[in-house]
């Protein structure tokens, strides 16, 4: 019996083995297939004139230099940081709400749902909204040429400042219920007595909510920015869509953005895309790191 | 005792959450009253209640003529075929990496995890040169297939922490009764990991319904897309008419927003403790 055990052992360690294997096989064919061959052929494709269909000729630098030469990308890049205004301010209006929320005052449940709602809806339908809002003849002008201030009744869409300004203010609405409700559940993890006791002692609402919530959700504040910082940089392309379309010229275009017109719309080359398509692996790259790190520190500190 | 008073401080609590659900609620307000206005009415007052002759027609134009129906089948149909093939993948995928570990799991699992962040636009050139070269652009399978790659990390990721919860003696047990590799998949984790299964279902049905760019590339035949695509090309269209893209725009919303009213409890926990984005 004992001399059986360790074959019987090492057979059943086989089959667990091969279990393990073949369990994450499926995930591992998909991703290389559909996710690490296609950032591989982008990468290489940036060194190329490649249209996907006939010309595919090395050309070294030449995507990069362009795009820098004649100051696209720093364009693009303006765009990206100009729009990452959105992070500070949702944090800040995060917080803002979630402490409100956390006092648990009558009828909460149905707010915090309410704030969470534009996460539901379609960034298609958020963009086509802020679009008539800030239309021309859209009813913010109509309320400012009622109110005697037919001057500030712009095309708030047609300037660079003002179009910028407007997807901040869409992007911070569309996310604000999703920053609250995570900072509410770290709010949660903090012991009530420590708010009660700063009450007791006299702590009005917004020292009880930068001195004593702030401090105790760094972790958890770390990780929401550097995921919102990710997201300005990779999910705005149905909020420009709607909104702007990237314009005028390329104003509101952002890298991703950018993506989208090299490859698809106009002025189509398709190794300049792939180019910005590098650029932005390599921002996102850095985030991820940070991402990561931050991430790390915030399962420490729960543990 | 004191907490139950109606305090001062509460009531002005109160009045500025009050305050911001109407910031949240006044645009939903103004595409129903605007979805019901004729294309004149709109352009008279937005503001007002609309007249007696409600426009129903611009909801049923968007049934007989938008076919919204069609495109929410579309819809379905890749909603349904991605979340099965994702909670195929990700609860064997899952089951390895937080029971069944070897050597090498932590490095795959990170490496999974780490293709997380890849934005779909810089897969997406050459996807769609692969795709149309396998046959794979216009058909519900390319849409599928950039789905589930797009998702699958973070499924992985959601599904591995839930089933590290689970016991191994209940795993162990089902072995000694005789369980195989698939009875045990599906007599202990699909139900004691349900919570996670369950949260895939509803968060990615969210996601993928409201989703523009994968589709938007992917199918251009008209009679293939889904509800934000065609929605997309409404919006571009008919500049003028307001009212009828409201209505659209009210519509195509439906879907999402009922399983998110009916759901809401869990998608909150879920973002609460997993925070997804």
């Amino acid at each position: 019996m004992s001399r059986k055990d360790p074959t019987f052992r090492n057979t059943r360690q086989r089959a667990r083995l091969r279990q393990a294997v073949l369990s994450i096989l499926p995930v591992i064919v998909v991703l290389l297939a559909i996710r690490a061959y296609p950032i591989i052929t982008a990468l290489v494709k940036s060194f190329t004139n490649w249209d996907g269909l006939y010309k595919n000729d090395f050309v070294g630098l030449a995507n990069y230099v362009r795009l820098f030469k004649n100051g696209i990308i720093w364009k693009l890049l303006r765009n990206n940081f100009v729009l990452l205004a959105n992070v500070p301010i949702q944090v800040f209006l995060g917080l803002v709400v979630a402490v409100l929320l956390h006092e648990r005052v009558w009828g909460w449940r149905f707010f915090r749902s309410l704030y969470y709602f534009p996460q539901i809806i379609s960034a298609v339908i958020i963009g086509y909204l802020f679009r008539t809002l800030f239309g021309l003849e859209g009813p913010l002008n109509l309320l400012l040429i009622a109110v005697g201030l037919p001057g500030l009744a712009i095309e708030w869409l047609r300037d660079a400042g003002t179009a910028l300004g407007v997807i901040v203010f869409c992007l911070v609405w569309s996310s604000l219920g999703w920053m609250a409700v995570v900072f509410m559940g770290g709010l949660s993890s903090i012991p009530d007595t420590v708010f009660e006791a700063a009450r007791i002692d006299g702590a009005g609402f917004w020292r009880r909510t930068f001195q004593i919530a702030v401090p105790m959700l760094a972790r958890v504040m770390e990780f929401a920015v550097v995921l919102s910082v990710v997201w300005t940089f990779t999910g705005l392309f149905p909020f420009i869509f709607s909104l702007t379309r990237g314009g005028p010229g390329y104003e509101t275009t952002t890298l991703d953005y950018m993506i989208y017109l090299k490859s698809f719309v106009s002025g189509v080359n398709l190794g300049e895309a792939c180019a910005v398509a590098v650029i932005l692996l390599l921002i996102i790259l850095a985030l991820t790191v940070a991402e990561m790190k931050a991430t790390a520190r915030v399962d420490d500190w729960s543990e | 005792m004191a907490g139950r008073r109606f305090t001062a401080g509460k009531l002005t609590i109160f009045a500025v959450q009050l305050g911001i659900g109407l910031s949240f609620l006044y645009p939903l307000y103004f595409m129903i009253i605007n979805s019901l206005k004729s294309r004149p009415g709109y352009y008279t007052n937005p503001f007002n209640l609309p007249a007696a002759p409600l426009q129903f027609v611009n909801f049923t134009a968007m049934v007989s003529q938008f076919k919204i129906l069609m495109l929410f089948r579309n819809t379905l149909i890749i909603c349904a075929a991605t979340l099965v093939l994702l909670i195929l993948l990700g609860v064997l995928a899952s089951y390895s990496f937080s029971k069944l570990r070897f050597r090498w799991s932590q490095a795959v699992y990170l490496a999974i995890v780490i293709t997380l962040f890849i934005p779909a636009q810089v897969t997406m050139i050459p996807m769609y040169v692969m795709f149309s070269r396998a046959g794979l652009n216009n058909s519900y399978w390319g849409v599928v297939l950039a789905y589930l790659a797009q998702f699958i990390p973070e499924v992985v990721m959601l599904m591995t922490a839930n089933f590290r919860a689970i016991p191994n003696e209940i795993i162990e047990a089902s072995e000694i009764d005789g369980c195989g590799y698939w009875q045990t998949v599906r007599n202990v984790i699909v139900p004691t990991g349900r919570a996670a299964i369950f949260l895939t279902v509803i968060f990615y049905f969210i996601v993928m319904w409201n989703d523009l760019f994968i589709p938007m590339i992917l199918l251009q035949k008209m009679d293939l897309r889904t509800v934000m695509v065609a929605l997309a090309g409404l919006i571009a269209r008919y500049t003028g008419d307001p009212p009828y893209q409201f209505a659209g725009l009210l519509l195509s919303a439906v879907p999402a927003l009922l399983v998110y009213v009916v759901f809401q409890q869990y998608i909150i926990k879920g973002m609460t403790a997993g925070a997804i984005k």
